[in-house]
């Protein structure tokens, strides 16, 4: 039933990205790449909330729906690695290195936002 | 599904069941992979008690976020390279499959229990994700480099 239930949220967590993602590029094209880092860093802030927030349930089913379905859904590093080779791999060394250290940067700054908002 | 930067809420609603789908399979087999335990410890938190912090690397994980990284650079420069960003095999397997196999929150959340045994051994383990995952994505272009 647990895993039901993750591979549920998984879903709702991609299909958030998703929207994220469509918006931005419906109104700035040439900005997309910065919708899934963004998805990253909400789902990262979330995750560092739920995983303090939700330690003291003695239910670790709702922490895996949320931690593992939820957020992983919501987060990609897939996406998060693979569009930056291909735009270095077309010349834009710039916009793919911000992609790369940008991810990581504002992700930790956001798990630490989460963990602190849920102490 | 027509290739348009905006969709008709029809065009909409099947995209985001196609993302639904790819994402409901991907988080599916990421969890059961990630049921393989390699110490025994709990999963779901950043705080655990084990002493020793190699313990605490997601060692399944940053396989399949590696993994992952290789496979969506060789769909996106190869297989679905003239694919549309909401063509229904790119929303599929892309942005729903592979979106839902891979996880940058999940890294953290281990990453953060590492980070109350040893600061060094995190930033360790966070270079060592993002150059394997880089690395598998060259691969992925080599791989395509030599097809074409």
């Amino acid at each position: 039933m647990t895993l039901l239930l993750v591979s549920i949220a998984g879903a709702a967590g991609c299909v958030v990205r998703y929207v994220f993602e469509y918006l931005v590029r419906r109104n700035h094209p040439t900005s997309r790449p910065w919708a899934t880092v963004f998805a990253n860093a909400l789902g990262t802030g979330i995750a560092g909330f739920a995983a303090y927030r939700l330690i003291a349930l003695s239910d670790g089913q709702v922490r895996t729906i949320v931690l593992t379905g939820f957020c992983g859904g919501l987060t990609t590093f897939s996406s998060a690695l693979a569009v930056p080779v291909i735009l270095q791999r077309e010349h834009h060394w710039g916009y793919a290195a911000a992609l790369i250290t940008t991810t990581p940067l504002l992700c930790s700054g956001m798990f630490v936002l989460g963990m602190s908002l849920a102490h | 599904m027509r290739s348009h930067i905006t969709l008709s809420p029809k065009q909409l609603g099947l995209a985001m069941l196609f993302v639904a789908l790819g994402g409901a399979v991907g988080t599916f087999i990421r969890d059961v992979l990630l049921k393989i335990n390699l110490y025994g410890i709990p999963r779901g938190s950043a705080v655990y008690t084990t002493p020793d912090w190699t313990h605490q690397i997601p060692w399944v994980l940053l396989a399949i976020n590696t993994i992952g990284v290789f496979v969506a650079t060789d769909l996106l420069r190869h297989r679905l390279k003239h694919h549309d960003p909401n063509a229904p095999m790119r929303l599929l397997l892309v942005t729903g499959f592979l979106g839902g196999l891979t996880s940058y929150s999940g890294l953290f959340v281990n990453l953060a229990a590492i980070w109350h045994l040893t600061i060094g051994g995190c930033l360790l383990v966070t270079a060592g994700a993002i150059l394997s995952g880089l690395f598998a994505g060259m691969l992925g272009l080599g791989r395509h480099r030599r097809r074409t």
